[in-house]
């Protein structure tokens, strides 16, 4: 179908989001030429914004427009225990259940042989320089329960053994096989309770 | 258990599709690529989420449309549901009494199907993957967390076998991956293989009986796991867990010479001997027709008593492929009990006198009428 350049780019741009087919799209597009031109530059705004102010905290690895993040800077949280997560939304939603008091570790990813994902290609190395200068004694493993995910948590959990630091692993209450950021609140914090020594 | 109907949309070469079956038998009768092998594939979807011809979902949706569903009522104990199974290029949904099921295992085993077509007739003589599949399917659907276990086991050995390849290539030195690798492998392979043994140990007792029927007390079938492991069929999962550890272990220099992993479920198979002579190398043409037919009626009563109710059986084309005789028993063992669907080219290929009791439908080109 023949659409002019700026609305089929604009529909383009639309289709890169994840969730969003070439019909939705479309809706999208035409929805966003009715808007009015000041709501249209707020958004174009907030998404440049998003993508250029926000960095990843050069300690735990969070996106963050300060560094270190604000979970690293609060004084008020206890440092002696790291909770290691997947992905930023990891923590988002761990934050969001309020019961978890420590700091974190994004990994950005999982170990992975068939995408050709090391574990020096994700935030794993750092993870251990940062255990060698804290005053770290407890590492909650919370990645995916999935495959990638359970194997991920048992090399860092092999890697750390060592130093005598406490491991635990996020082991009940999540689904088999599915993904952190669809578990609810409620089974998330009892995750966190349940957690096992690794 | 029965399918009381099933409806089609867009599915292969079926634009739209409204059936409502008999409870017994359901002969369909058509010219060659009219639909009959369609169909049939239709009802193994509906039970196990996916083909057994062809393993990209996007070949089921009809080449002019976007998406297609099957839908079809079960009617098992004593209850009725419906199920749903739908395909689209953002992937498959599967629906049980209208909830979408996010797991697979959750779903396969709500309907039971045994499906008997020609290529079953090379469960003995064709290649182990063959035979790997028969007893996969089987303990999947009669305990679908084992396709949790196989689901999980298959993800490993691929990321293993590419951990293998690196380590192989010298394109990685860190073992310690492997190790983590390993541990995970071995706690679900030890599981299947478990599994495994106590499934042999019942199909056996099912199958040897049935051997001898047929073959009118002439053979006796013996059926035989076979893996490069020291294990016994009576060893607990545990111990099953150890030998594995201790064969990887032992076998580490190999497996990164080979790039692959060499040892565990995926590498085992299946043999069958008849009056102690391995069928697979020595039996006839006969002896094998007869070993596969008696694998698929255990298979049958197998369910039975582990599900409580028979399952669906699906014969594609198959019994026109066999004799006389073998084509009666089969026929004799399920009359009164066994929901079927039988497709051919012509009925009077078929002399049995369930089929004069049996529902027609007659199909061409994606259209199907019912007999009068
Ligand atoms: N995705 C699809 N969309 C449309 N048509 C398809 C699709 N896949 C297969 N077909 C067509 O469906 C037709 C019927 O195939 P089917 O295998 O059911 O035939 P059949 O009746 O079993 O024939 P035979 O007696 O030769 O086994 C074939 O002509 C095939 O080209
Ligand atoms: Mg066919
Ligand atoms: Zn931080």
């Amino acid at each position: 179908m023949y659409y002019p350049e700026p609305i089929s780019k604009l529909i383009d741009s639309f289709t890169k989001l994840p969730g969003i087919g070439p019909k939705t799209a479309v809706r999208l597009a035409f929805f966003v030429l009715n808007m009015k031109e000041d709501d249209v530059l707020d958004f174009a705004k907030a998404l440049v914004n998003a993508k250029r102010e926000l960095t990843h905290c050069s300690t735990c690895g969070h996106i963050t427009d300060q560094d270190p993040c604000s979970i690293c800077s609060d004084g008020t949280r206890d440092e002696s225990v790291i909770c290691v997560v997947q992905d930023p939304k990891d923590v988002i939603a761990m934050e969001k259940m309020r019961e978890f008091n420590g700091r974190y570790h994004v990994l950005h990813g999982t170990i992975s042989p068939m995408d050709g994902i090391g574990p020096e290609d994700i935030n794993v190395p750092p993870l251990i320089d940062r255990l060698k200068d804290e005053k770290v004694n407890e590492l909650i493993l919370a990645t995916n329960p999935n495959v990638e995910g359970e194997a991920t948590a048992m090399y860092i959990s092999r890697l750390v053994k060592p130093s005598g630091i406490k491991i635990s692993r996020i082991a009940s209450g999540l689904p088999m096989g599915g993904d952190l950021e669809y578990a609810d609140e409620v089974t998330l914090s009892k995750a966190m309770e349940g957690r096992r020594e690794l | 258990m029965h399918i009381k109907d099933i409806k089609l949309t867009h599915y292969r070469n079926y634009e739209k599709l409204d059936l409502t079956f008999d409870h017994q038998v359901n002969v369909i009768i058509g010219e060659n690529a009219q639909g009959k092998t369609n169909l049939m594939e239709a009802i193994y979807v509906l039970a196990f989420s996916k083909s057994y011809r062809t393993s990209k979902d996007k070949e089921l949706i009809n080449w002019d449309e976007n998406y297609a569903r099957i839908e079809g009522t079960v009617h098992k104990r004593a209850r009725q549901f419906p199920l749903e199974m739908q395909f689209s290029a953002k992937g498959k949904k599967a629906k049980l009494n209208h909830l979408e099921q996010q797991r697979l295992s959750d779903y396969i085993g709500a309907l039971n199907v045994v499906m008997f077509a020609p290529e079953d007739l090379n469960l003995v003589k064709g290649s182990p993957q063959i035979r790997r599949r028969f007893i996969d399917m089987e303990i999947g659907q009669i305990q679908p967390i084992y396709i949790y276990h196989l689901g999980q086991y298959q993800k490993i050995v691929k990321q293993r076998n590419h951990l293998l390849k690196q380590l192989q290539r010298r394109k990685t030195s860190d073992e310690t991956m492997l190790d983590v690798l390993t541990d995970q492998l071995v706690e679900h392979a030890r599981v299947i293989i478990a599994k495994r043994f106590i499934f042999l140990e019942l199909l056996r007792e099912a199958a040897t009986g049935i051997h001898e029927g047929i073959s009118q007390h002439s053979e006796t079938l013996s059926i035989q796991y076979s893996t490069p492991l020291d294990v016994l069929e009576s060893d607990s999962e545990e111990k099953i867990g150890k030998c594995l550890h201790e064969t990887f272990k032992d076998n580490r220099e190999k497996e990164i010479d080979r790039g692959s992993t060499l040892f565990g479920p995926h590498r085992d198979d299946l043999l069958f001997y008849v009056n102690d002579r391995d069928v697979q190398t020595y039996g006839s043409q006969g002896q094998q027709r007869t070993t596969a037919l008696s694998l698929k009626l255990a298979e049958i009563e197998l369910i039975k008593r582990e599900v409580g109710e028979y399952p669906v059986l699906l014969l594609d084309d198959v019994l026109s492929e066999l004799d006389r005789h073998r084509q009666s028993h089969l026929l004799d063992t399920i009359q009164g009990k066994v929901q079927t669907f039988v497709s051919t080219t012509s009925v009077s290929d078929i002399k049995h006198q369930t089929i004069e009791q049996a529902a027609l439908f007659n199909v061409t080109s994606g259209t199907i009428t019912k007999q009068k």
